[in-house]
């Protein structure tokens, strides 16, 4: 890290400048205190723990059947991903089977989630750097109107638009309701439509090119010592993608591709997404042609609270989410509820950049940089 | 007793009276007509609840501001906080003084009326820094500071553009410069007025701090700038002024390249075309702000100085070259 | 000299290009029509599934209250906001008091698909906003009269443990229940 009073020129004045937990480009609630030397930050202190609800200590209180109804709090944008992570844990210690038509369900649901987090991420990203009066907002609106049509599909299945409750440990806990199938494929259709929108508004704007080229960029090397995961990873260079080097769920079973960019900047990890909204809708596509038919859980419907029981173990799950690597581990000590869970959240590990990129930069490139790293703070404090 | 025979001054004070009045009313009108074409461009309606339509919602937003309370800063500069909306102000509406909105009428039509209007319509930036300074607030003075180094950089392009119509017609008197359009408007001049229209459009964007030059009121980074302590009335007065800036700015557009109040049907029908080619412009000038991302305060600078300052001058010799091109020598 | 000419040119030429672009993007958009939903006047069509608010329902046929007071939904509810007490009646029994926070409760659905008898249920409502928090501590009374006031969603207690069911012997069809996607889901 680099050390900040190295920098201070000689006659120079210092100033403090709170980015407050209230902010309209925090993403959440994040506070980060600047020290600023006229326009530029010479060095950023974090402060998190904002929204922490004491996620790990509630885990050891509710039982595995109650708990997936809530893992989708962490990550509140990508709620799918979220729960997959705890429900694959508790498979994992249990060694329970899931049938092939529920991991195609919960693989189904996790690429439309994708769709859905990354169509919020480049609203806001585009909101903070074009502000709430002005072509960001435009932008915002379009990316809204879009996961509003995601969300709708999302009702129609399970019957809430942002938090769950559709994986249980064992399988999934709805199945697709008639007429869901030809709906989803109108809806991908269309959102794929309206990408070539968003990419001509931005591909080679020259606005936007200026904000983004090589602002915030985090080299391979950084990249690999700090331990940052999803786009920010690939952006910079690693080929890491948790669906392609150790595939769960079925993902094996699908076709597609892994971007990478070696730019490393803001632009680089906005082609990253934006290539994955293709490949997500490629994969639906997959999925909806070959859906088996079958069961769509290994254990019977909820019925009492001593009814999923784990067997002695820990285990660690890892899915890839649209920020990163989300990450479960539970320790079971038999009984229906976990001794110990921790969870790993994606964004948490991915903010321990901003000290080593932002020092350098100006005040408005903190906003873009903080917008390309899309922190989710569900995750970061939990 | 008509309205030729009173004394020059009371003419004055009653024209005076009447386009202040009008600006005042479209001034209000025009916010609402900003919001719903905005509401358009995202898919969405604007307004919609208040008043038929959301026809009362400037009254409504007007009526909201004068109830509320008008909170100062306990360390703020007190006679500079209080008067800098005031003087921010002033020039705006000040410039509808020197338009003409029909031959004849119109506050004054002053023989350099041109250079006047640019003249006062940099008078703003004392205003700004008023604001920023009397704030007492880290935020605010940064933002006014950056806001004047972004009008003082942009105005001269400003200048040197509207300088291109000028030259066309061979006057700064604007009423003159609106009947030399009578045969063909300065936009369609070949090449030149479509450049300079052009032209025009980028300087005026950045003059008026709006999108995507609008780096000074930044709210997802400077959470509004200069005006954040503004609030109650005060802040009604700023958010007024900056739009009657935007739209004389656009009334001046309208008159140096869309021909001001030429148009089919009676003569007493040209403010009216002169007021729906201002409204263009200024629908113009919305639909830039409503599409683009901003950019940085170096970036926005970088631009004027190394890109339209030349770029004007360039464009301001050509026009010269054109002239004497195409003037036949006596 | 010329070259760099050429090249200001050109660059000028993609960034016009660019921005012109963008500008067709949200003028294409002006004349797409709004997605607004006039709400309140207009209400959104709602999916067959949909987790509303939640009610007590009678029996179909004898007019009887379906709730037998078992006190599944209340071992089972993740944030513990239900409270059942058992009265025990000749035939069957009842519960005695029956209570539902509905201002912490998350919505999840468990309670309906523990629920034997489908007494619990959740409506295609959301409307309950109050000035008073205490009026969302729903009772015994207030809950069967929203169940008779607002249209049940199509989940009920057996209808999701079937869906739900790994299969026994033959064909156990996946696509159980008729909960079809609402209309309004179409794109505009």
């Amino acid at each position: 890290m680099p050390d900040v009073r190295a920098l201070d020129y000689a006659g120079s004045e210092r100033l403090t400048m709170n980015m407050g937990p209230q902010h309209p480009s925090a993403h959440g609630v994040f506070r980060a205190i600047l020290t600023l030397e006229g326009e530029t930050v010479v060095g950023v202190d974090a402060v998190i723990g904002y929204l922490h609800r004491c996620h790990e200590k509630l885990a050891e209180t509710l039982a595995y059947v109650q708990y997936p109804t809530i893992a989708s709090k962490t990550d509140y944008v990508a709620a799918m991903s979220s729960e997959l992570a705890y429900v694959m844990a508790a498979e994992r210690i249990g060694s329970f089977e899931v049938p092939k038509r529920a991991q195609y369900l919960r693989v189904l649901m996790g690429e439309l989630q994708r769709i859905a987090s990354h169509c919020l991420w480049l609203g806001t990203w585009c909101m903070d750097m074009g502000g709430a009066l002005g072509g960001g907002a435009t932008i915002f609106l379009y990316c809204i109107r879009e996961r509003e049509l995601v969300l709708d599909l999302f009702e129609s299945l399970v019957g809430a638009r942002l938090l769950y409750g559709f994986h249980q440990v064992g399988g999934v806990r709805y199945d697709l309701p008639e007429g869901w199938t030809a709906e989803c494929r109108k809806t991908v259709a269309l959102i794929e439509q309206r990408l070539g929108e968003y990419e001509g508004m931005l591909e080679d704007n020259p606005f936007f090119m200026m904000r983004t080229k090589g602002v915030g960029v985090i080299s391979t090397a950084l990249a690999q010592d700090v331990g940052i995961s999803g786009p920010l990873l690939r952006g910079s260079g690693v080929e890491w993608d948790l669906r392609r080097s150790q595939p769960y769920s079925s993902y094996e079973d699908f076709a597609f591709t892994v971007p990478v960019e070696t730019g490393g900047d803001c632009y680089a990890r906005y082609k990253v997404r934006m290539v994955e909204f293709r490949q997500s809708i490629r994969i639906i596509r997959q999925i909806l042609d070959g859906l088996p038919a079958g069961p769509i859980s290994s254990r019977p419907g909820v019925k009492s609270l001593a009814q999923v029981k784990v067997p002695k173990g820990e285990a660690y799950a890892r899915v890839e989410g649209p920020r990163g690597e989300v990450g479960c581990f539970l320790v079971s000590d038999g009984s229906n509820k976990p001794y110990r869970m921790k969870w790993r959240g994606a964004s948490f590990s991915n903010l321990a950049v901003l000290p080593h990129i932002l020092p350098g930069c100006s005040v408005a490139d903190v906003v873009a940089i903080m917008g390309s790293v899309d922190p989710v703070f569900g995750e970061v404090d939990r | 007793m008509s309205f030729a025979s009173l004394p020059p001054a009371v003419q004055s004070l009653i024209m005076g009276s009447a386009v202040l009045g009008a600006i005042v009313g479209l001034l209000a009108y025009v916010t609402l007509l900003e919001r719903k074409f905005a509401a358009r461009l995202q898919s969405r309606i604007g307004p919609y609840r208040v008043g038929p339509r959301g026809l009362l919602q400037p009254i409504a937003d007007g009526v909201k501001l004068l109830l509320k309370e008008d909170v100062m800063p306990d360390s703020a500069d007190r006679p500079v906080f209080k008067l800098a909306p005031v003087v921010f102000m002033i020039p705006c509406l000040l410039l509808f003084g020197v338009i003409p909105f029909a031959p004849g009428i119109g506050v004054a039509d002053l023989d350099n009326g041109i250079l006047i209007f640019l003249a006062i319509s940099s008078l703003e930036i004392v205003g700004l820094f008023m604001a920023g300074w009397g704030s007492n607030n880290k935020y605010a003075l940064l933002s006014a500071m950056r806001a004047v180094n972004q009008i003082i950089s942009y105005d001269l392009p400003f200048i040197m553009t509207a300088l291109v119509p000028v030259m066309l017609a061979g006057s700064l008197r604007l009423s003159e410069i609106a009947t030399a359009q009578a045969g063909l408007w300065f936009i369609a001049y070949p090449v030149i007025g479509q450049i300079a229209f052009v032209f025009f459009i980028i300087t005026a964007v950045a003059a008026e701090n709006r999108v995507p030059f609008d780096i000074l009121e930044a709210e997802s980074e400077l959470v509004a700038g200069f005006r954040v302590e503004y609030s109650g009335m005060k802040f009604a007065i700023i958010q007024l002024a900056e739009y009657a800036h935007v739209l004389g700015t656009s009334f001046l557009g309208a008159l140096l390249f869309l021909g001001a109040w030429a148009g089919p049907g009676p003569v007493w029908l040209g403010p009216v075309w002169f007021l729906l080619k201002a409204l263009a412009v200024f629908l113009l000038l919305t639909w830039v702000r409503w599409s683009f991302v901003r950019i940085r305060v170096d970036q926005i600078l970088r631009v004027s100085w190394k890109l339209m300052l030349p770029a004007s001058l360039l464009l301001l010799l050509a026009t010269a070259a054109t002239i004497v091109w195409r003037t036949p020598h006596a | 000299m010329h070259d760099r000419k050429k090249g200001v040119l050109a660059e000028a030429w993609t960034i016009g290009k660019a921005v012109g672009q963008a500008m067709r993007i949200t003028f294409i958009n002006f004349f797409r029509k709004p997605v607004t939903v006039h709400y309140p006047t207009v209400s959104r069509p709602f999916p067959n599934r949909f987790r509303g608010l939640l009610a007590l329902t009678y029996d179909k046929e004898t007019g009887e209250e379906n709730c037998i007071g078992c006190r599944l939904c209340e071992f089972i509810c993740p944030p513990a906001v239900i409270k059942v007490e058992m009265l025990k009646g000749e035939k069957r029994n009842y519960a005695k008091f029956f209570s539902l926070e509905l201002y912490a409760c998350e919505f999840c659905e468990l309670c309906v698909q523990v629920c034997p008898t489908d007494a619990i249920i959740m409506m295609k409502s959301f409307d309950m906003a109050t000035a008073d928090r205490r009026e969302m501590l729903l009772d015994k009374d207030r809950l069967h009269a929203i169940g008779l006031q607002y249209e049940p969603s199509w989940a009920t207690g057996n209808l999701l443990r079937d869906m739900q069911q790994p299969p026994k012997k033959e064909s156990a069809k996946p696509d159980a229940g008729s909960g079809k996607p609402d209309a309004g889901s179409a794109p505009a």
